[in-house]
């Protein structure tokens, strides 16, 4: 049914969204890190959406016309970015013979517009889930009544 | 009036597509960031308009079952249209959703819906209160 | 009297030959009481609208209602119409205008078999 199926392809955004929230957050919280498990700053994290056809290949031929062009959202992948740039601090304890600390190309601005947009793309999303919603409870409400 | 009536089955068309609308909506909406994703639009109205032939029954009231309805071409095979949005605004990783309007199509065709299943209602009622009332 | 829609019920009464018997006891009426009815000037029966005439007449414009109402749903479903609230307002008018005569034809049978209980 097309509105269960709304439903899956609303949350598919919800959780996009919050992948790509918590990439950001972790950037901005790691902001000042020098040191990490593999060694090195911290590396700046992104992800990547990619979309790909709500139906399944074997309903395709049952629901017709939306196969291809309802899409749900993925977070395909979360792209590590290789930029480090070097602050010159010879009292900081990682920095190196010239006295320059390798740190994350991070901008805090930068990672707050992307939360925002994230956000508001999530807010977007459950209006949409509460619409799909609204619409099936209102569909049960035919020959209720009379 | 009787339940297998022109109106009553263009309404639940339109029912149809605009659940459909609503899922092609969402989708927009869900990717809203995914790079180069084109904003879909969907038109069912002039198919149905075609299929109902509205003005065309007016000259034909109809008066005895026997009768044919005019434009009561097969609602069975109506296909929408769905096609990439042309209005839609490329942004600089090739999306072109417009979240903002995607949201107003949204409100309007929830509205559009309501108003569907309201009218549905009020015919169903109708013809129950009229079953009702045979003696 | 099984009446399936509006139309068969206008066949009803006209097979019936409602209009006959519907003036013949108008006739009746006005002599026997001396009651003015509308269309009848001075007790005298003129070729005013008799009852059943009146009725088909109702009919019919309920009849006009009902598919005004129906074109204006069909327009809505179909997008040519943007008119929300007229299309409520002409689905209403039309439920209203169907009820009312529904219950003027309870009472019309009613009044009907009430005749027909009378012992000659």
């Amino acid at each position: 049914m097309d509105l269960l199926s709304s439903l899956r392809i609303s949350s598919s955004g919800l959780a996009a969204q919050r992948k790509r929230m918590e990439a950001h957050s972790s950037n901005i919280a790691n902001a000042q890190t020098t040191r990490t498990a593999e060694g090195g700053p911290y590396r700046r994290k992104e992800v990547v959406f990619g979309s790909e056809p709500a139906r399944e290949a074997f309903s395709e031929i049952l629901e017709g016309e939306l196969a291809e062009n309802a899409q749900t959202v993925h977070a395909t992948e979360v792209v590590h970015s290789d930029k480090v740039v070097y602050k010159h601090d010879p009292s900081h304890p990682d920095a190196n013979s010239e006295g320059y600390v390798a740190m994350p190309d991070i901008n805090p601005m930068v990672e707050m517009a992307n939360m925002i947009e994230a956000q508001r793309a999530y807010e977007s999303n459950v209006t949409a889930i509460n619409t799909t919603k609204q619409m099936a409870m209102k569909t049960l409400e035919i020959g209720r009544g009379n | 009036m009787d339940v297998n009536d022109k109106t009553l089955k263009a309404l639940t068309t339109a029912l149809n597509f605009r659940e459909m609308r609503q899922e092609l909506i969402s989708s927009n909406v869900a990717n809203a960031n995914t790079p180069g994703f084109k904003a879909k639009k969907m038109d069912f109205e002039e198919a149905l308009a075609r299929a109902l032939d509205v003005d065309g029954q007016m000259k034909m009231g109809v008066t005895d079952e026997r009768h044919h309805n005019v434009g009561n071409g097969g609602f069975n095979n109506l296909e929408p249209e769905i096609y990439d949005n042309p209005n839609g605004v490329v942004s600089e990783n090739g999306n072109t959703v417009d979240v903002e309007a995607e949201m107003a199509q949204m409100a309007e065709n929830k509205l559009m819906y309501d108003a569907l299943v309201q009218l549905i209602n009020k015919k169903m009622g109708i013809m129950k209160y009229a079953i009702n009332s045979e003696k | 009297m099984a009446i399936k829609d509006i139309g068969s019920f206008q066949q009803t009464l006209g097979n019936a030959d409602a209009k006959g018997w519907s003036r013949k006891v108008d006739n009746d009426m006005a002599s026997g009481f001396d009651i003015k009815a509308p269309g009848l000037e001075g007790g005298e029966i003129q070729d005013g609208k008799s009852f059943g005439e009146f009725l088909q007449d109702s009919i019919g414009k309920v009849n006009n209602l009902q598919q005004d109402a129906n074109m204006a749903m069909e327009k809505l479903a179909s997008g040519e119409s943007q008119n929300l609230h007229e299309t409520l307002l002409a689905v209403e008018k039309a439920d209203i205008a169907f009820r009312t005569m529904n219950q003027v034809r309870t009472k019309v049978l009613d009044a009907y078999r009430e005749i027909m209980k009378m012992q000659i």
